[in-house]
């Protein structure tokens, strides 16, 4: 059976889309399954510095689609996860040397190998983002609780609903004591305006940057609640898909109260 | 005995005013002197009590309501003196039965009305009245020659009465929208989330300016006589 094939787009840039990608990369490939990470970010590419794959780059997406090299010889292994594949951008082509039809094809044959091809979409709605979205099965919509990307998401999720794709949300980078104070959207305010499917809810966390700069996913930093939210986000695109969204906001029981002071009081001794 | 059938002037209580008949076809002073009898004899109760004059022809001549209630005012101090209540005219009457029977019934709707969310970057474009039963979105813009209706959260820009229609409203279940324009005014919004918590709200245009009211408190449609197709 064909695999699925996954866009993570927003608009707006800095919302979190490479982390999102990779980081969902990671979590679908711990689970078992075989995944391919595709930047689409032509000319901007940030996925393999993410993920620590850089210095491995000898071909890139634009190689395959204007048949420079065999499809294998662009996908880098992940050193870390099995059955994780990055298959890296041009840095120095322009977005409109792939064209939708290239895009059909790269992910119909992807789609035979990998359970799972998630296309991390470049910010705006041009040509980057038509390709995108041309070959894409499934899409989720990262937005930070903030005016301006809830604004862009709407205008995204419009373009990707025309295109008969039922959008999910992933509410990225919450800061409940900035909405407990009133100073952030909550992501009710944001699900109310975007009314699309929410997948998950990941806070803000320090550990995103330092996985970033080490390249090691956030996924297998097991003290990480964004990386715990990326693991359950993952687990519901992969067959679980009524596991419930932890809200950040919600009050934590006595016990995991307790429990973090303890841990809190152990560290300081 | 005196006919008084004749009379030039007759007057009769109805309701809390005065209702008074002349006879128009006599010169203006000489029933200014057949008023002064019975209106001196009123005294006290003529004071600011209200006058309805009427010659028996529909409607009364402006000039003698003038004339003769300015006469009263000065003399007896009445209060409002006009003329009797207009009744519709036939042609109306008509109208207002055929409304009732059957016509409305073959009327073609000049609303578009569109159910669902309207999303930043989407335009909904109607040459009359429309009316979107769902929210607009902030960056959601819907542009109407006349009234535009949102049975929802209004956060968008909303364009009502284009190009030159000023009698056009704004009404939203949750009105806070980005901006509102109505003919050829705007208004800035101030964009929030999280529901208003207010009543239904509409904007309509007054002394040239636009402004918005709590429309149940307001309702402004209540004034009308008979229901109007708009």
């Amino acid at each position: 059976m064909d695999g699925k094939v996954v866009v993570v787009t927003s608009g707006k840039g800095g919302v979190g889309k490479t982390t999102v990608t990779s980081s969902l990369g990671a979590a679908l490939a711990l689970q078992g399954k075989r995944v391919a990470v595709v930047d689409m970010d032509i000319g901007l590419r940030n996925l393999d510095v993410i993920m620590g794959l850089e210095n491995r780059i000898v071909f890139n997406v634009v190689d395959v689609v204007q048949g420079r090299c065999k499809l294998k010889q662009a996908m880098i292994k992940d050193r870390r996860i099995n059955n994780l594949y990055l298959i890296p951008a041009s840095q120095s082509d322009e977005k409109n040397v792939i064209q939708p039809e290239n895009m059909k094809w790269l992910c119909n044959r992807l789609k035979k190998e990998f359970d799972f091809t998630l296309l991390d979409c470049p910010a705006g709605i041009e040509q980057g983002f038509k390709n995108s979205i041309e070959a894409a099965d499934e899409a989720i919509v990262v937005c930070m609780p903030e005016i301006s990307s809830v604004r862009d998401a709407d205008r995204v999720i419009g373009l990707l609903y025309s295109r008969s794709i039922t959008p999910k949300l992933v509410v990225n980078r919450i800061i409940p004591k900035m909405v407990e104070k009133g100073d952030m959207l909550s992501h009710k305010d944001v699900v109310e305006v975007l009314s699309i499917d929410l997948i998950g809810l990941v806070e803000m966390d320090e550990s995103v940057v330092v996985s970033s700069n080490t390249g090691l996913p956030i996924v297998m930093q097991k003290e990480s609640k964004a990386g715990r939210a990326f693991m359950q986000i993952a687990m519901r695109m992969n067959g679980h898909p009524d596991l419930p969204v932890e809200d950040p906001m919600a009050p934590k029981s006595f016990w995991k109260k307790l429990g973090g002071k303890i841990s809190r009081k152990n560290k300081v001794h | 005995m005196p006919d008084h059938n004749n009379l030039p002037v007759k007057l009769k209580g109805v309701g809390d005013s005065l209702w008074v008949t002349v006879d128009d076809s006599l010169p203006v002073d000489e029933l200014k002197n057949a008023l002064h009898k019975p209106f001196e004899r009123l005294k006290q109760l003529a004071v600011n009590a209200r006058i309805i004059l009427d010659s028996g022809n529909n409607p009364v001549d402006g000039k003698l309501i003038e004339e003769l209630g300015g006469y009263l005012k000065e003399q007896f101090h009445v209060g409002v003196v006009t003329g009797p209540p207009q009744k519709p005219k036939p042609e109306v009457r008509n109208k207002r039965t055929e409304e009732l029977g059957s016509a409305w019934h073959s009327h073609q709707s000049e609303a578009l009305i569109i159910a669902g969310r309207v999303r930043s970057g989407q335009k909904l474009q109607a040459d009359k009245h429309l009316i979107i039963m769902g929210d607009l979105n902030p960056g959601a813009e819907a542009i109407a020659g006349g009234d535009i209706i949102v049975l929802g959260s209004l956060m968008g820009t909303a364009i009502a009465g284009q190009p030159d229609n000023e009698g056009a409203i704004i009404m939203a279940l949750d009105f806070r929208p980005t901006q509102v324009q109505i003919g050829g005014l705007a208004a800035a919004g101030s964009a929030g989330f999280g529901g208003s918590g207010k009543t239904p709200e509409f904007a309509m245009i007054e002394n040239n300016k636009i402004v918005v009211m709590d429309y149940a408190a307001a309702n402004p449609f209540k004034r009308f006589a008979w229901p109007e197709v708009r």
